[in-house]
């Protein structure tokens, strides 16, 4: 914004900055949001994690010492092969329905709509109300799962309370959650590869098959990339259901790196160590970011 | 959160193609119809089943508790629902979740278009500097600004208040990413003949940009509803008294606790009767959004 003093000798200038002035006049607000609530704790975030910080005061650097600290911390390996696993698990199950699920309502029959509606449903739900649900599917006595398996005869699962299994279970819910919105992305893809290419590649002889793999997958591929590293990022950031269902349990073995840093920093007041914790996640998502940009260019805008 | 445009969204196609491939197979059109129809309609169960759960049991007394009770009995409740209307705390959380969400779909939608309007028409100093900084800032996830994000609020005496809950989350980049989009296609002529009115620039942007902006508003403000109304972590963070809860920090703090699954039912059935509401009458607004924009909370 330009200062009056320097305005009076020059009247174009004066235009130019008032020109100036409106534009800023409306950003400012968000520019002072932005500032405030999301570069600055951005830039605060990389400097907690040199810090030993605490609220009441006496904060002091110190160097790489969380860092150090976090690499020999068993609990840190612990959280991010739990949350590692959970990726591996949930992201090609997600991404997989997901693709099936467009296919399916990727035509226009009667009553296409109301299907669609009915698989993007979980989308629009929360985390936590979704937990409450599931935490009856998965109960091992009396929950939906379990019922059904007795009652055809087969041995009961203990979906959230074994180590092996609780891990996948949580994975399986948050593809009924998720599959909806990637299913939308994926749909508008398959509607945008041109119908002469795939009628082209039947009327040569194709089966539907070939025509899936040699000619709508491979056009289909910035789209399923895209949707793999949403899913990828998301699926780092695991905690709701955590929180909410098994309490990181049973012993850690859904401990994720974001529930780590919730308790390192909301129990334990651990700040700077928490923000390093932050900075990890940071990283991750940078690079799996930063892979897509090298494979496809820029996607936004 | 995340924008990117994946793909054109284009007219559907019509079903020429499949029928080429029907009828090399052997099977009939109509088999093979059927058989699609009952492959969506076993999806759709099953997507349905965990609502159509939760339904049931929220409307079954307490002592129901098996399987097929739960969908066969004839015993029939509003226990469960009345029970947690009269509590007092259910009641407040409701009350603040709609306060968290409602308070920030306003100050998101006027404070985006303000900042979409003039990153879109407006020449000033560091214009696309600054807003391509803002999209940049995408790339962190809030997981990783939650720490400095609760000192910050600390020193600012935010905790445990309202505005401490809402204000750090409207800065939000995505919705001035689309509104930016949405009135770059705006006609300059518009502007130019309210000026040549002698309209001022606040009057040009209330009475001229603002109306012909309701399609975007109306986009933006759902998904917003949603982000808040469904937000966790945050609220989780900042409310430190049961008064200050919203409804899903309330739940999980109910869950712990655990009370008679019927009765949790019917909590998690209130907590999901506005978006239910939203998704119905809106469901055009969600799908297209994100089919064009890739909008991701």
């Amino acid at each position: 914004m330009g200062s009056l003093a320097t305005t009076r000798s020059a009247p174009s200038l004066w235009r130019r900055l008032e020109r100036h002035r409106v534009g800023w006049a409306f950003i400012l607000p968000v520019f002072v949001l932005f500032a405030v609530f999301r570069i600055w704790p951005a830039i605060n975030g990389f400097l907690l994690s040199f810090q030993d910080y605490r609220l009441a005061g006496g904060t002091t650097y110190q160097g790489l010492r969380n860092y150090r600290d976090l690499f020999d911390d068993k609990v840190f390996w612990g959280a991010l092969r739990v949350t590692l696993k959970y990726a591996v698990i949930a992201v090609p199950l997600t991404t997989v329905m997901s693709l099936a699920f467009a296919l399916l309502i990727n035509r226009a029959i009667r009553g296409i709509t109301l299907y669609r509606a009915i698989y993007f449903l979980p989308y629009v739900t929360s985390l936590v109300m979704v937990s409450v649900i599931w935490s009856w599917v998965y109960r091992a006595d009396g929950g939906l799962l379990n019922g059904v398996l007795t009652g055809i005869g087969l041995e009961p699962v203990k979906w959230l309370s074994s180590k092996q299994m609780v891990i996948p279970s949580l994975a399986i819910m948050a593809a009924w959650k998720g599959v909806g919105y990637s299913m939308m992305i994926l749909l508008a893809g398959l509607k945008a590869i041109p119908e002469t290419l795939t009628e082209a590649s039947q009327v040569d002889g194709a089966t539907g098959a070939q025509t899936f793999w040699r000619v709508t997958l491979p056009l289909l591929r910035p789209v399923l990339f895209f949707v793999l590293v949403i899913e990828t990022i998301g699926a780092f950031q695991v905690f709701d259901t955590m929180y909410v269902m098994t309490n990181g349990g049973p012993v850690r073995a859904s401990y994720s790196l974001v529930y780590m840093l919730y308790d390192e920093s909301f129990k334990f007041m651990n700040f700077g160590y928490g923000a390093a914790i932050g900075m990890i996640l940071f990283l991750i998502t940078f690079v799996v970011m930063m892979l897509q940009r090298l494979m496809f260019g820029r996607s936004d805008t | 959160m995340s924008i990117v445009q994946p793909a054109e969204s284009r007219t559907s196609r019509h079903p020429v193609a499949e029928n080429v491939v029907v009828a090399r197979a052997g099977i009939s059109p109509r088999t093979r119809r059927t058989g699609l129809y009952i492959l969506l309609t076993v999806i759709a169960v099953v997507m349905a089943m965990p609502f159509i759960a939760m339904i049931m049991m929220s409307f079954r007394p307490e002592s129901v508790t098996g399987l097929r009770e739960i969908f066969l009995s004839d015993k029939f409740t509003l226990e469960n629902y009345r029970m947690n209307l009269r509590n007092a705390s259910m009641l407040r959380w409701i009350f603040n979740s709609f306060v968290y969400a409602l308070v920030s779909v306003g100050f998101v939608l006027l404070l985006c278009s303000m900042a979409g309007y003039a990153f879109a028409k407006k020449q000033f100093f560091a214009r696309d500097k600054i807003f391509w900084l803002f999209v940049a800032m995408l790339v962190v996830p809030s997981q990783v600004t939650l720490v400095p994000l609760f000192i910050l609020l600390v020193q600012l005496d935010g905790a445990n208040t309202y505005w401490g809950l809402i204000v750090p989350t409207l800065a939000n980049a995505q919705g001035v990413f689309l509104m930016r989009q949405y009135i770059m296609g705006i006609p300059d002529d518009l502007i130019e003949a309210a000026k040549l009115d002698g309209a001022s620039e606040f009057r040009i942007f209330w009475q001229v940009i603002l109306p012909l902006t309701i399609p975007v508003q109306a986009t933006l403000g759902i998904f917003v509803f949603l982000w808040h109304w469904n937000d966790f972590l945050w609220p989780l963070i900042v409310a430190q008294t049961s008064n200050m809860r919203t409804l899903t920090v309330g739940l999980a703090t109910l869950q712990s606790l655990v009370p008679s699954t019927n009765s949790m039912m019917a909590a998690a059935a209130i907590s999901f009767l506005p978006s239910l509401l939203i998704f119905v009458f809106a469901q055009r607004f969600i799908v297209q959004s994100i089919a064009t924009a890739g909008i991701k909370g």
